[in-house]
């Protein structure tokens, strides 16, 4: 009998016969007695009894209509009226025609007339209604998403492709919606809040169903999917789910994004309308101040792009397609403009694209932490042609290559710059380090760490872009930068917009005060180098002096 | 002792009534012989000595389940009978129904004793 272990089918159901008749009792028990385990009742009130304490373990229940007492009728509302005893399945034993319709009604599962038909014709309903019952409550139980009440991924598909054969006229929408930065939720405020976060979510989402044809779905950790009549807008959803998530959890401030493929082509097959939703959502990642996208086709052959750029990376690093161009910095404190320094930018010169802008592939790396790779690769061919230039005695400026984020959280980053920088004969004095501004947001408390250590080691730190992001004022204090470089977009306005040039006159105040020293980066007019030299800026970088040259032409211009 | 054929002579459809319970001869008999102590009988006469009508349905109706699983004609055929009848409220001869089926039920309990 082991053989059956790993079979549920076989496991002995008990059946609980009900009626006031023994003989009746008698006569269904050694039909079904070989079957199942068979208990009896002779009355409405003794089954209600039996039911109580053992409806965890009833299969089923034949219950006769006609008893004195409680009889059938009252016996079966009494249990469709109750949650944890409605599942159990009811088979009704009657010989009147007009019963069966009202106990169907009533949620009895089958019907067994009187006198009884053949046995074997008895036990196979009472098999199959067993496994109807068990069938539905498996399908119960993992359909559902237990945190959020909303379907499970698998039955959500199935039941989707339902909704299409079933509303073939209807343009539906396939909606991808989630919650930006749970992770963060996560590892600061631990597993049970980030649970009431999807919880909440998830309630939005049914409430936002209830007035809208449509279903959802819990699909990873915080993504959630709707499948879902077409709608216009769907800015009524995230204000719903902000605003029950506030309700709640008052100090939590979360950001939804959606991404919709709207009117979905009936040919796409219903995964594919999902990624492309998803495409659309992604092009919302740190974009702040939107939070709805559309799917355009467009979206696809830019993702289809990027990977592309992600998969060539490393052909790309072989065959040195990615070159370093150098743009000069000049110190404007005297009369002249005197050059003082140089920044590092790398191009990708792709075998099939041509010559990529980094904005094109940067951020796309950034986002898979493939930018580590690239970013010791400059660093690495920089610190070559320092050298170069050093042995020709063409330059000994300090030059400054970009430092992500992620690089930081490499525990050997310093010393592979400073082994890199050895075997090049040159020091950590002779390059500047530039590390965004929006690498300052999430945990400070580490990149402090991580930067300290590389001013132990002589490097000189430079917060490039500053004021481009979100970081408080305070960062400046809690960092120990040597140079502030201003985000190009205050350059832009310098010259046009009053309280633009206030506002950077404030930070050439604060970094003055704090001495730090200031760069202007993105300076492309007479004006604006004339205001920023006027007020004190101390180095500049930008088109109105030089576009970033590779090494040839850098030194053809620049060499004394 | 009782015995299948006293049944069959009886006029009971033993055979369907035995495939019913299957095949338990002994179970077949031993149910066949609580029939004459129903409490449906006494329930029956009784609620038609009070011309109510209704109770006399429930009690017929209940004996009619009990004596067709157990294929016990003639005696289920008039039981049959009489619940349509009062089933349709019928002005009919209830009295000498009830008779026959008391007759029948002390032919049972006959075979049941002998």
């Amino acid at each position: 009998m082991n053989d059956n272990f790993n079979d549920i089918q076989h496991l002995n159901r008990i059946v609980l016969i009900v009626d006031d008749e023994a003989v009746n009792r008698e006569i269904l028990g050694a039909m079904l007695e070989e079957e199942f385990t068979v208990i009896f009742a002779a009355d409405g009130e003794e089954a209600m009894d039996i039911i109580e304490d053992s409806y965890r373990r009833l299969s089923c229940i034949l219950l006769d209509l006609v008893m004195p007492g409680p009889d059938g009728f009252t016996v079966l509302k009494r249990l469709k009226s109750r949650n944890e005893l409605k599942h159990i399945p009811v088979i009704v034993l009657t010989s009147e025609q007009e019963a069966e319709v009202k106990c169907l009604k009533l949620g009895a599962a089958d019907f067994i007339k009187k006198p009884y038909s053949d046995p074997e014709v008895i036990r196979a309903r009472v098999s199959r209604t067993i496994e109807l019952s068990e069938d539905r409550e498996y399908i119960r139980v993992v359909q559902k998403d237990e945190l959020t009440g909303l379907y499970s991924r698998q039955f959500f598909y199935e039941y989707a492709r339902t909704m299409d054969i079933y509303n073939k006229d209807g343009e539906t929408d396939a909606v991808v919606l989630d919650v930006e930065h749970f992770h963060l939720i996560n590892e600061m405020y631990g597993r049970g809040p980030a649970d009431e976060v999807l919880f909440l979510v998830g309630g939005a989402i049914r409430e936002f169903l209830e007035t809208t044809e449509g279903i959802a779905c819990r699909s990873d950790a915080d993504i959630f999917l709707i499948y879902i009549r077409h709608q216009a807008d769907y800015s009524e959803l995230i204000k719903l789910i902000e605003k029950k998530v506030s309700a709640v959890l008052s100090s939590f401030h979360i950001r939804v994004r959606i991404g919709v493929y709207e009117k979905a082509m009936s040919n796409i097959v219903m995964e594919q309308r999902f990624s492309y939703a998803r495409v659309a959502s992604n092009t919302l990642r740190g974009k702040y101040g939107k939070d709805i996208a559309f799917y355009d086709p467009g979206m696809s052959e830019r993702s289809i792009y990027q990977e592309h750029l992600i998969s060539d990376i490393h052909g790309a690093l072989k065959n040195n397609e990615f070159e370093v161009y150098y743009q000069p910095k000049f110190r404007i404190t005297g009369d002249e403009p005197v050059l003082c320094s140089a920044e590092a930018l790398v191009r990708w010169r792709h075998y099939e694209y041509g010559l990529i802008k980094p904005d094109e592939f940067l951020p796309v790396f950034e986002k898979n932490g493939l930018i580590r790779i690239l970013d010791r690769y400059v660093w690495k061919k920089t610190i070559e042609q320092m050298r170069e230039w050093r042995e020709r005695a063409v330059f000994t400026l300090p030059v400054s290559v970009n430092v992500s984020r992620i690089d930081l959280y490499d525990e050997d980053m310093c010393e592979y710059l400073l082994d890199c920088l050895k075997e090049n004969g040159l020091a950590s004095e002779d390059i500047y380090l530039e590390i965004t501004e929006s690498a300052y947001t999430d945990d400070n408390d580490q990149l402090i760490k991580a930067i300290n250590k590389l001013k132990a080691a002589g490097f000189k730190i430079e917060m490039d872009d500053f004021g481009s992001g979100y970081s408080s004022l305070n960062v400046i204090t809690e960092m120990p930068i040597d140079f502030l470089k201003l985000d190009m977009n205050f350059i832009k306005r310098i010259n046009e917009d009053e309280k633009v040039l206030h506002i950077v006159k404030l930070i050439i105040d604060m970094a003055k005060f704090m001495g730090v020293t200031m760069v202007a980066e993105g300076v492309e007019v007479e004006p604006q180098y004339e205001i920023l030299r006027e007020n004190g800026c101390e180095i500049v970088q930008g088109f109105y002096f030089s576009k970033p040259l590779p090494a040839m032409e850098f030194e053809i211009c620049f060499a004394d | 002792m009782i015995t299948i054929e006293a049944l069959k002579e009886f006029g009971t459809d033993t055979d369907t009534g035995l495939k019913r319970v299957m095949g338990k001869e002994e179970l077949y008999l031993r149910l066949v012989k609580t029939i004459p102590q129903n409490e449906g009988f006494a329930k029956l006469e009784e609620a038609l000595e009070n011309n109510d009508l209704n109770s006399a349905f429930e009690a017929a109706h209940g004996l009619k389940g009990v004596l067709c699983n157990l294929e016990l004609s003639p005696l289920s055929d008039r039981v049959v009978e009489i619940t349509e009848h009062l089933r349709a409220k019928d002005d009919a001869d209830y009295r000498s129904m009830m008779e026959e089926i008391l007759k029948l039920k002390d032919r049972l309990e006959q075979i049941c004793n002998s």
